[in-house]
């Protein structure tokens, strides 16, 4: 069995890990750094930065600098006009069913911008096992919709992953914990991270981890409290959000907050508006107070879903960056009755328990199974607007449903169906997920034909559809057109697209390397030349020196990496015996001082 | 597709919900996806298949309505008409229109306790009566009943659940506007 890596594909941070001796373990990128930002870097040539390198653009280069990528998943601009407003990056107009980024006049979508974080940590995973990584499970928000979900998994697909699992975050966690942690019980887990917060109210069986039920929003956390941080600065500066400052007030924000975890006030600055200001503990929870009752009333509706009381749960395990909060902490603590768990790092617990379901999956471990449900019911459109409910939220998934369809004009050959995703009674109030024709019906009286439809929620929460005639037994082709999304022809060429630019990643980082090297050996040329060693030379080597250096300098402008370091090579020879001559010139200098020395 | 038989059951109504469980549980680890990642595609569209079907089946067995609803499904059972009282309705008819008082914030919180506690009332009677019947049923069925009995309590069984439903619609409406 090949090597699955567990991913934890954040909005702040993103994380990999693997299983090892029955131990999960995050590996560290080059840096030694566990947590690789989930930022993106695009140069003007086509290059791309990620993680740390990258994050240290984002004031500079806001422009072309991406981060919290993931609240644009499965999203069209509809949805995200308003983190828009305070976010610098240019929107193309064909933007309605998914949103594409421009960035030095190529678009990017944001399954794209994933993938290249994932392409790093496939790369780090590669490097700490000294083996090609092709299998992943990819974690995602429990709330996370079939769009959503399937913008992660074509993430993955564009990156060169086979995603063999979708795995919902809370649960991830809640893996993590119950390896060293009880057998038995309910818990919650209160993920709050930087973009979503999720509930899940878990029963733990032997080994059986069943989700009762979840609940959350996928668009709240870290983000939204730097949020209102930034506003209240802008408010204080008399500054509004197209100030060119945001991207250093957001710095500030950021900073201020991280401090507010641990001390009773902490100072905003933002250095290039020569602007500080203390903001109390107090102060702080004031203005995060909504938020946090919002966190709450998705916490309340998971218990009611799960037919709970809140004295019901045995332990509650906080998970994601945000719950270093202290009013988070103490608010989760009051609605629950009971200390959380804290014990595991809230940033590396989802990547470790994506690893241990990789092992799962990997059979490595029998014992240990993960039942989850979909957070969302599944419907179709009914005559006035109405949703028909036919999966129920909190379902076990796998899930399926059928339903039935016939026509209503006499020899009609086509029945549109329309699905959606919500809980709300009119179509309007719930997400569009696809619409597809069940064609080719055999021409039958109107209401004759009876078409069963079969919708299926596979175990990542992704919907598939198959329909068949009842009378004639023949299978329909059903062409499911997502509402939000790409489609498969898109996904493919992206892949392509993503071999050519990681080609040329390669081959840019081949020539800056070879150039790097070339310019050494010119400079180190140049130094020697001067010396009085020099003369020692024949001519005939004199102009062979002269000859490779200049022939370097000027292939060295050509963009071909072997060309140059065959120039920088031919040099190298040309200059071995004036190095010989130099260095025991140095060594007989070195010696005659040592001497000096010892005779004072 | 019968979900009784999913389970190895008969067509009974009253279930042991913690034996349900424990067989929910040995046949997911027999069945789930997850034990099949590298298995052949046939073998893991197999696996993929019995898992959903075994998800549907335990969702709706565990649920006791749903799984009244689901035994009339797979008896064939189609009840002649709505035979759902006229004086029933006319209760329903009457909550309703304090629910909408409620809705438009005319009603005292008084009020909406006491229609609260009226609908939940109602309710805990559906739940009884539907105990009672499917207890009946489950006598019946081990009897050995003639084809008119059989038919009779399943009529009955109808019946609870259409009007029960209405009250759940309140119930639901209730919880929506609070």
């Amino acid at each position: 069995m090949p090597r699955i890596v567990g991913i934890d594909l954040g909005t702040t941070n993103s994380l990999v890990a693997i299983v090892e001796n029955g131990t999960p373990r995050v590996i560290p990128g080059a840096d030694g750094s566990n947590l690789v930002p989930s930022v993106v870097f695009f140069e003007e040539g086509g290059n791309v930065l990620v993680g740390n390198p990258a994050r240290a653009k984002m004031i500079e280069s806001p422009r072309n600098t991406v981060f919290s990528i993931k609240r644009f998943m499965g999203k069209g601009l509809a949805d995200v006009r308003d983190d828009l407003a305070l976010l610098p990056f240019e929107v193309s107009p064909s933007s309605d069913s998914i949103v594409r980024l421009k960035i030095f006049n190529r678009e990017y979508t944001a399954p794209q911008i994933s993938s290249f974080i994932l392409r790093e940590l496939k790369r780090n995973a590669e490097a700490a096992l000294g083996e090609e990584v092709v299998n992943a499970v990819i974690t995602v928000p429990a709330y996370f919709n079939d769009a959503q979900r399937q913008a992660t998994k074509d993430a993955g697909r564009i990156a060169g992953l086979d995603v063999l699992r979708i795995v919902n975050e809370p649960t991830a966690a809640s893996l993590a914990y119950g390896l060293q942690e009880r057998r038995h019980g309910t818990i919650a887990v209160y993920d709050f991270g930087g973009g979503t917060f999720d509930i899940s109210i878990l029963k733990l069986s032997d080994g059986i981890f069943e989700v009762l039920s979840t609940n959350g929003d996928t668009h709240l956390g870290g983000d939204d409290i730097d949020e209102q941080l930034i506003r209240f600065v802008l408010a204080d500066l008399k500054l509004d959000e197209s100030t060119p400052s945001l991207p250093a007030i957001r710095a500030g924000a950021k900073k201020a907050k991280e401090d507010l975890s641990s001390a009773d006030n902490a100072e905003i600055a933002v250095e290039s508006l020569a602007y500080r200001r203390r903001i109390t503990r107090a102060e702080f929870d004031k203005l995060i107070e909504p938020i946090v009752e919002r966190t709450l009333k998705s916490c309340r509706l998971a218990l009611q879903d799960a037919g709970l009381q809140p004295s019901g749960i045995d332990e509650v395990v906080m998970v994601g960056g945000s719950t270093r909060i202290p009013l988070v902490l103490s608010r989760v603590q009051a609605l629950f009755g009971r200390v959380p768990h804290t014990g595991l790092n809230p940033d590396e617990v989802v990547a470790l328990g994506a690893a241990v379901q990789a092992d799962i999956l990997a059979g490595g471990k029998r014992d240990m199974l993960l039942l989850d449900v979909t957070p969302l019911a599944l419907g179709i459109e009914t005559m006035g607007g109405v949703m028909s409910k036919i999966i129920p939220r909190n379902s076990t998934i796998p899930a399926s449903a059928s339903e039935r369809f016939t026509t209503f004009v006499d020899g009609q050959t086509n029945v549109k169906v329309h699905v959606l995703q919500g809980e709300r009674e009119l179509v309007q109030d719930c997400r569009s997920l696809a619409q597809f024709d069940l064609k080719g019906i055999p021409p039958m009286p109107a209401g004759l034909p009876i078409i069963e439809v079969k919708f299926l929620i596979d175990a990542d929460g992704i919907l598939s559809v198959s329909a068949q005639e009842q009378r004639t037994g023949q299978y329909q082709s059903v062409a499911v057109k997502p509402t939000y999304g790409l489609t498969d022809e898109e996904v493919e060429r992206m892949i392509l697209d993503s071999f050519e630019h990681a080609e040329s990643d390669i081959e840019a980082r081949e020539i800056i390397e070879a150039r790097n090297e070339a310019e050494r050996v010119l400079r180190a040329t140049a130094k020697s030349t001067e010396r009085t060693e020099f003369a020692q030379l024949s001519a005939d080597e004199q102009a062979g020196i002269k000859l490779a250096a200049d022939q370097l300098q000027e292939i060295v402008k050509v963009a071909d990496h072997r060309a140059i370091r065959e120039a920088t090579e031919r040099l190298d020879q040309a200059t071995h015996h004036l190095a010989e001559i130099i260095m025991n010139a140095t060594i007989a200098e070195k010696l005659k001082d040592k001497r000096v020395r010892e005779i004072e | 597709m019968n979900y009784f038989e999913v389970f190895g059951l008969p067509r009974v109504l009253s279930l042991d919900l913690k034996a349900l469980e424990k067989t929910f549980h040995e046949l997911s680890r027999r069945y789930h996806p997850d034990y099949f990642t590298t298995a052949p595609a046939e073998e893991r569209q197999k696996a993929l298949q019995m898992t959903a079907t075994l998800n549907d089946a335990y969702r709706t067995l565990r649920h006791p309505v749903r799984r009244v609803e689901h035994l009339l499904e797979i008896e064939g059972f189609k009840p002649d008409g709505s035979k759902v009282p006229k004086s029933f309705l006319m209760e329903v008819f009457e909550i309703n229109e304090q629910l909408e008082e409620v809705k438009a914030g005319s009603a005292g919180k008084e009020q909406v306790e006491a229609l609260r506690r009226e609908v939940e009332e109602r309710a805990k009677g559906f739940e009884q009566q539907l105990q009672r019947a499917a207890d009946d049923w489950d006598k019946l069925s081990a009897a050995g009943p003639s084809e008119e009995q059989r038919k009779q309590q399943l009529s009955r069984l109808t019946d609870i659940l259409s009007e029960s439903s209405y009250i759940r619609n309140l119930q639901r409406d209730l919880e929506e506007t609070s």
